[in-house]
């Protein structure tokens, strides 16, 4: 009975909802749910008709003996046959090794995003206020601006357009 | 001699001449640099934090 406590256990409106899986996964367990279902279905309906045969009753209607003896014995000799599934569990298998590879694809992926996460986590808070923020710290941040102020060096030019409209300058003439 | 009296002075002319040289080296290559970049950075953040 260890299917139907699989199937009580696994809530797979859980599954499709909240798990985010790829619509390739989704569908693959959808049609193996239905499948077993499926199963289940014929199964039961087969297992409620009778399997035993009233050999005495028929032995009681019928005259001819010889006929219901014959039916006795290919019963007796009867021996179900036994079916090769080996196909079927190969195609199992090779369905787990794609969910499984599947599920890992997808553990990897979190990892590195929780990692990511992490990171910027640390960064926020390392940051550290505005207004300790120093001018080597942003050179550093930004190197795009240190070359550029060394090529305006180059140049010859001194002075920033705009700065001393907006925050003055303290010569005095 | 009186006459050798301005050459008295060479030794004070030529170490000033060289502190001059130098002043003005250290100046333009490492403190007044400073200065530009940190209007620079200061332009730069400041239209950062207009931005946003």
């Amino acid at each position: 009975m260890a299917t139907k406590a699989a199937t009580t256990a696994v809530d797979f409106a859980r599954i499709y909802s909240t798990l985010g899986l790829g619509k390739e996964t989704v569908a693959a367990v959808q049609a193996f749910r239905k499948r077993h279902a499926d199963a289940q279905r014929v199964h039961a309906q087969y297992a409620s008709q009778p399997t035993t045969v009233d050999i005495a009753h028929y032995r009681s209607i019928l005259k001819n003996k010889a006929v219901v003896d014959e039916v006795e014995k290919q019963l007796k000799d009867f021996k179900p046959v036994t079916y090769d599934v080996s196909a079927q569990l190969k195609a199992i298998e090779t369905f787990e090794s794609k969910a499984i590879a599947k599920a890992k694809e997808t553990e990897e992926k979190i990892d590195s995003e929780l990692k990511e996460l992490q990171s910027t986590l640390a960064n926020i808070e390392e940051a550290r206020p505005f207004e300790d923020l120093t001018v080597e710290e942003v050179g550093q941040a930004h190197p795009r601006i240190v070359e550029a102020v060394e090529n305006m060096l180059k140049k010859g030019k001194w002075t920033v357009p705009g700065y001393k409209e907006k925050f003055g300058d303290m010569s005095l003439m | 001699m009186p006459q050798l009296i301005p050459f008295y002075f060479l030794n004070q002319l030529s170490f000033s001449f060289f502190t001059l040289l130098a002043l003005i080296y250290i100046l333009s290559k490492y403190i007044l640099p400073l200065f530009t970049f940190q209007q620079v950075i200061r332009m730069y953040i400041t239209k950062l934090s207009n931005k946003s």
